[in-house]
């Protein structure tokens, strides 16, 4: 336990060196990733979400790296989204070569272990579905061939909101591959003077970013996530939480099994990020909005803000009269 | 189209839960009123028709929005309207009777009208009519006759149970919003939820407080009769201020006959009876004479309070003051004072009389012959105690000029005529009151100035002149009221329902005036009363009389007189210089209705004549040879009484012995050492009685009495409450229920609410100290957590550090620990690990549990002070916001 503590601390410290004032959003990304999950942040320009994204995977990654190395490093890609972006350019495509005569499957940048999907709502819904398969089934198809992605497959998406032009909205089935999405927001008075003040320094600290955790490190943790015990009551109250976002009045489409799962997924990385071995009940709080909101469609834009934290805080403060029991 | 529909079903659900109650709440407060004012008349169904009426029609008027000023305005048209046409109906129809009736319906009608705009309109009327209600209740409550504390209980019951429902209903029913199905649903729910928990917290307060309430109410009792006695020592002229209507009123021991008289409209009859009585007054040919019998003699007129009144401090006061039923048997009063201001000197002899009482008297004063001046308990035949419940021997002064055939009015029995005018004739030896004694005759000559009393008073000069004999002024008097008119028919009659003027509230002396001058119809008071004003204006010395007409219907049993509630009679003494005080009965008979005579009942066996009876103490008691042992210093022998200088002992035999406890029989083991008892040896051959000597002492004489003495009926001393003994027995052997005043009630009803309060503040605290003992009992460590946790989270509530939408460990964080440094965040968190980890407890954690959970106290008092801490817990709202759900936003879980 102390050394998975310590290897978060320092992933998580690596990143606040750059990304300054945004400790809760961080760790919200490092959930994810500990979820194996995928993350969205949608924000304004100029938040910082991209220069979040390419830290963490740079903490991560190793620079120069190939994919599927034998040393086990993580790779990581950045593709910026636009309008006129193809699938293939995602993928890959067959190209001859001229030397065997034959076409051989040039990759494209998905096979990567972090990939960064900028702008992910500007391109064209063809090239959103592309992501789909790999994001849910971690494998890519292209022609006849069926080509799987290494098990640690990270998705950072970052949107720009979907009221600005030049934009698809992302259908409801990709968002729900999404273990969460987070926006930004801008920083308080006094982190902004600190990044005026210092910003210098922190750019270039971006070029020299440190990798801090190893491919082996990331699986570790991971599986550290998946053995963090939650109790009985708690998967209670997430079952009550589903069920009544079905049936709430202000809410079009409630929350899916799967996101259900994703919901108990995140938590224990959430409660490990948070240095616990178990969860409890702040974290159903804690991460409730990032977990389902997305996931729900709303009937107006006022229930949007209050029906699922109406939810929430009811079966919390449920959870918090509710007295020791040990589970047998 | 839809919105109108739907306002309608807004509206009859408002009706169900609004209206119905409160037309119930109406209803039963009608009928609280009814059981105490009968006087309305009408059936308490129709009135609460009326109401709920009134309360309907304005509800739905104003529901609409209809204007104040223009329904107000209409329904003072219709209102009027009513009015005249039934002033103006034709015919036999009784006007007055309608009027009355249309009357009260109609403002049954506004009230209910009242109500219903103040429901409708305003969301907090309900206090106002809870208030209205309450009072109305309380006031009738305590208007009727019994009361106890179960019965106040009862009375109030009602109108606090719907003041707590409107209390509960009107937040739910927003002023006009509009309720859905689902919501009336939830609504019905809820107050089913209610009415459960009302039922049960009175069941639980009847449950747990029984013996409190009991004790309550013996203790409440008590003090009522205490009380009472104080008025009765008072010389009981403020007791029972009780201005209905009629002779009679019920009392708590019966009916009686008012100590004040008001003439008024109506008076109510029964035939129950009273009391009988053995008169020894015969003629000298042996022929019975009854004489009336009184019960108060109402001296003064109290010209602001319009009726005649008790005045025990007047000139020659000759009523005896004590009440028989309190007099331990064979006791026997004599008041010398009465002998002494006795101001007959002719035709003056001493009349013997046994008198008793039924169920149906009231037991607090004598009933005799006028001048009473002695009485002696005597025990009631057993045979009869069911009839009667108790008796006394009295010896009164009379006159012979008093007998009731001298008294009667001649209207009745005009053969009487000739007789009385023997009388007469004797009286007119009196030719005015010069030699009496001035003050005497001032006061008893004394009437109220101006107005109807002059005219009462010219009318009266004008009958007969100034310096006529006292004897004709009176015949005057009677005469002028058995005056004919052109056709032969008499002008004055007699009649129950008098007066029928449109006003049944308009004073007495207005009454008189309209009874001489108008009506000439009334009723015994009407007569009484008028004739007193009317002799006094002459000049001579009257009093007002009440008491009883003495009716001799049959010579079967020889000087025996029975009494019934009917007969109870107002009538006039005039004083004569040297004959006393003389009866006159102006009352006209009542020639419309002749009553059937009723039936005189079997006398009551005379007593047993006792040649000894003892005031003894017991000191010893063989229950097996049924003898005891008895020391004495007081004793009656053959009827005198005595009184030795040393006790003396005694050995008594009760082998065929009666033995008496309270009046009811009981058997010998009932007696103990000890006890203060009455022995009773009869005069009968069987014995051995020795007789009395005249000039031996008596010591020697009591040495000589038979050892054993045989003895036929010991009386035992009820042995607790001292006090009680004096008071009526009444022969009840239950505690008498007593009318409560209003201040009682009051204190009452305060204490409770009051004590309610107290309760409700307290709540709090007593929650506290509920989850500081349950620390204290938890076994298991992780059930001591869990409660310490919850303390902490009360106690820090309560401090006024609350909890709003944060979870318990932020609420640790943010709010409690930047406050009070009591280390709540390191507790918690032992606390969620404990909770959600499914961990063993380790080995620090219930040490930083114990240090908490001693620090949460220690760092709230330095926080908020120690007195704070304490008024902190007094704060009922803050304690009310800790057991609320947490601010639900308006879209509800339906599924929850």
């Amino acid at each position: 336990m102390n050394e998975t503590i310590t290897k978060l601390k320092a992933l998580t410290d690596n990143i606040e060196t750059i990304i300054r004032g945004k400790h809760q959003e961080i760790k919200y990304v490092v959930t994810a990733l500990l979820a194996r999950g995928h993350i969205l942040i949608e924000d304004n320009p100029g938040a910082g979400k991209t220069v979040l994204a390419k830290t963490l995977a740079q903490s991560i990654s190793e620079t120069g790296l190939d994919y599927h190395t034998a040393n086990g490093g993580v790779t990581f890609k950045r593709i910026q989204f636009t309008p006129d972006l193809l699938p293939m350019d995602l993928i890959g495509s067959y190209i001859f070569d001229e030397g065997k005569k034959d076409f051989v499957f040039k990759k494209g940048p998905l096979f990567t272990h972090v990939l960064l999907a900028d702008e992910i709502n500007r391109a064209s819904p063809k090239v959103q579905s592309a992501l789909l398969e790999c994001m849910a089934e971690n494998q890519i198809s292209s022609g006849d061939h069926t080509f799987d992605l290494d098990q640690f497959f990270f998705t950072i998406a970052t949107q720009n909101p979907i009221e600005m032009e030049g934009t698809y909205p992302l259908p409801a089935a990709q968002l729900d591959r999404f273990a969460m999405k987070i926006s930004f927001g801008y920083v308080t008075e006094d982190v902004e003077f600190d990044i005026y003040t210092n910003y210098l320094t922190i750019n270039k600290g971006k070029e020299t970013v440190k990798q801090v955790l190893s491919y082996r490190d990331i699986i570790d943790l991971q599986q550290a996530a998946e053995n963090v015990y939650v109790h009985p009551e708690l998967v209670k109250a997430i079952v009550r939480i589903a069920q009544a976002t079905r049936n709430h009045a202000d809410i079009a489409l409630g929350c899916s099994t799967r996101g259900g799962i994703t919901f108990i997924k995140c938590l224990k990385a959430w409660a490990l990020v948070n240095q616990r071995d178990y969860v409890i009940e702040d974290d159903i709080r804690a991460i409730a909005q990032p977990v389902l909101s997305h996931r729900l469609i709303f009937r107006s834009r006022e229930a949007s803000r209050t029906a699922l934290s109406g939810i929430v805080n009811q079966e919390v403060s449920k959870l918090a009269k509710l007295g020791i029991t040990q589970p047998q | 189209m839809n919105e109108n529909s739907s306002k309608i079903s807004q509206l009859i659900f408002r009706y169900l839960l609004v209206l119905l109650p409160t037309s119930i709440i109406g209803y039963v407060t009608l009928k609280f009123l009814n059981l105490s004012y009968t006087s309305l008349g009408t059936s308490v169904v129709t009135q609460a028709i009326y109401f709920s009426l009134g309360l309907l029609i304005a509800y739905t008027l104003y529901f609409f929005r209809a204007r104040i000023l223009v329904t107000v305005v209409l329904l003072w048209i219709v209102y009027w309207l009513f009015d005249t046409s039934i002033k103006k109906l034709p015919g036999e129809f009784d006007v007055f009777y309608a009027t009355a009736r249309f009357q009260l319906y109609s403002t049954l009608f506004i009230i209910g009208w009242i109500f219903g705009f103040l429901l409708q309109r305003y969301r907090w009327a309900y206090v106002l009519i809870f208030g209205i209600i309450f009072t109305v209740t309380l006031v009738s409550v305590s208007a009727t006759v019994d009361v106890s504390l179960s019965y106040i209980l009862i009375h109030l019951l009602p109108s606090l149970g719907y003041g707590l429902y409107m209390l509960f209903l009107t937040p739910l029913l927003k002023d006009n919003a509009i309720v859905t199905g689902k919501q009336a649903g939830r609504l019905a729910i809820r107050i089913a939820m209610f009415a459960l928990i009302v039922v049960l917290a009175l069941l639980a307060t009847e449950r747990l407080f029984r013996g409190e309430l009991k004790a309550v109410e013996t203790e409440l009792i008590a003090r009522g009769a205490k009380e009472k006695e104080k008025n009765q020592n008072n010389g009981g002229d403020k007791d029972g201020y009780d201005e209905r209507h009629g002779l009679m009123e019920k009392k708590d021991d019966g009916l009686r006959l008012k100590d004040t008289m008001k003439v008024s409209t109506k008076m109510s009859q029964s035939d129950k009876l009273m009391f009988c009585s053995k008169l020894d007054n015969y003629f000298e040919d042996g022929t019975p004479a009854p004489l009336y019998f009184v019960f108060h003699y109402l001296t003064r007129y109290d010209s602001v309070k319009e009726s005649f009144t008790r005045d025990v401090n007047v000139p020659s006061f000759d009523e005896i003051d004590i009440d028989p039923t309190s007099l331990p048997m064979y006791y026997s009063f004599t008041d010398t004072s009465i002998i002494r201001k006795s101001l007959a000197s002719k035709y003056r002899k001493v009349v013997q009389a046994q008198v008793y009482l039924s169920e149906n008297t009231w037991k607090h004063s004598v009933l005799g012959p006028s001048s009473v001046f002695a009485l002696q308990t005597i025990p009631v035949e057993k045979d009869f105690q069911k009839t009667f419940l108790s008796a006394y021997r009295l010896y009164a002064y009379s006159s012979e000029l008093n007998n009731a055939y001298f008294v009667y009015n001649i209207s009745a029995n005009p053969m009487l005529e000739p007789l009385q005018d023997e009388r007469h004739n004797e009286l007119r030896n009196v030719r005015n009151y010069k030699q009496v004694d001035k003050e005497f005759v001032e006061y008893y000559t004394d009437i109220p100035r101006g107005g109807i009393y002059d005219s009462i008073a010219d009318l009266a000069r004008s009958l007969v002149p100034m310096d006529a004999r006292p004897v004709d002024k009176v015949l005057a008097v009677r005469d002028f009221f058995l005056r004919k008119n052109e056709n032969g028919k008499r002008i004055f009659r007699y009649t129950l329902k008098a007066g029928a003027v449109d006003d049944p509230n308009i004073p007495s002396s207005k009454m008189l005036y309209d009874f001489l001058f108008k009506t000439h119809a009334g009723y015994c008071t009407y007569y009484a009363g008028a004739s007193h004003f009317m002799l006094r204006a002459l000049g001579i010395p009257t009093r007002f009389t009440t008491g009883f007409a003495t009716i001799n219907r049959s010579d079967k049993n020889k000087g025996w007189y029975w009494f019934y509630a009917s007969q109870a009679h107002a009538w006039t003494q005039v004083y004569f210089p040297e004959y006393g005080w003389l009866d006159f009965d102006m009352t006209i008979g009542n020639e419309e209705q002749r009553e059937a005579p009723k039936p005189d009942g079997t006398p009551p066996l005379p007593p047993p004549d006792p040649w000894l009876v003892l005031n003894a103490r017991t000191l010893d008691v063989d229950s097996i040879r049924k003898s005891l042992n008895v020391s004495f210093t007081q004793f009656l022998f053959f009827d005198k009484p005595f009184e030795l200088q040393q006790s003396q002992q005694k050995k008594i035999d009760a082998s065929l012995c009666r033995v008496l406890y309270d009046k009811r029989d009981t058997t010998f083991n009932a007696i103990e050492a000890g006890d203060s008892v009455i022995i009773v040896s009869y005069n009968d051959e069987a014995k051995r009685v020795p007789q009395f000597r005249a000039n031996t002492p008596i010591e020697q004489q009591v040495d000589q009495f038979p050892s054993p003495i045989v003895a036929d009926e010991i009386h035992i001393y009820p042995k607790k409450k001292k006090e009680q003994d004096k008071k009526p027995g009444g022969g009840k052997p239950t505690v008498e229920e007593k009318k409560m005043t209003w201040e009682e009630i009051a204190w009452l009803a305060g204490g409770i609410t009051g004590g309610l309060i107290v309760l409700i503040f307290l709540l709090p605290a007593l929650y506290l100290a509920y989850r500081l003992l349950a620390i204290l009992f938890a076994g298991k460590p992780s059930r001591k957590v869990d409660q310490v946790y919850r303390a902490a989270l009360y106690r820090f509530h309560m401090a006024g550090i609350e909890r709003g939408e944060e979870t318990p460990l932020e609420y640790a964080q943010l709010k409690v620990d930047p406050k009070t440094n009591a280390g709540f965040e390191a507790f918690m968190r032992v606390y969620l690990r404990l909770k959600y980890a499914n961990l063993p407890v380790r080995d620090g954690d219930m040490a930083t549990v114990s240090t908490f959970s001693g620090r949460v106290g220690q760092s709230i008092r330095r926080m908020n002070g120690v007195l704070n801490t304490v008024f902190n817990y007094l704060n009922i709202l803050r304690a009310l916001r800790y057991f609320q759900q947490p601010e639900k936003n308006d879209h509800e879980n339906p599924s929850l």
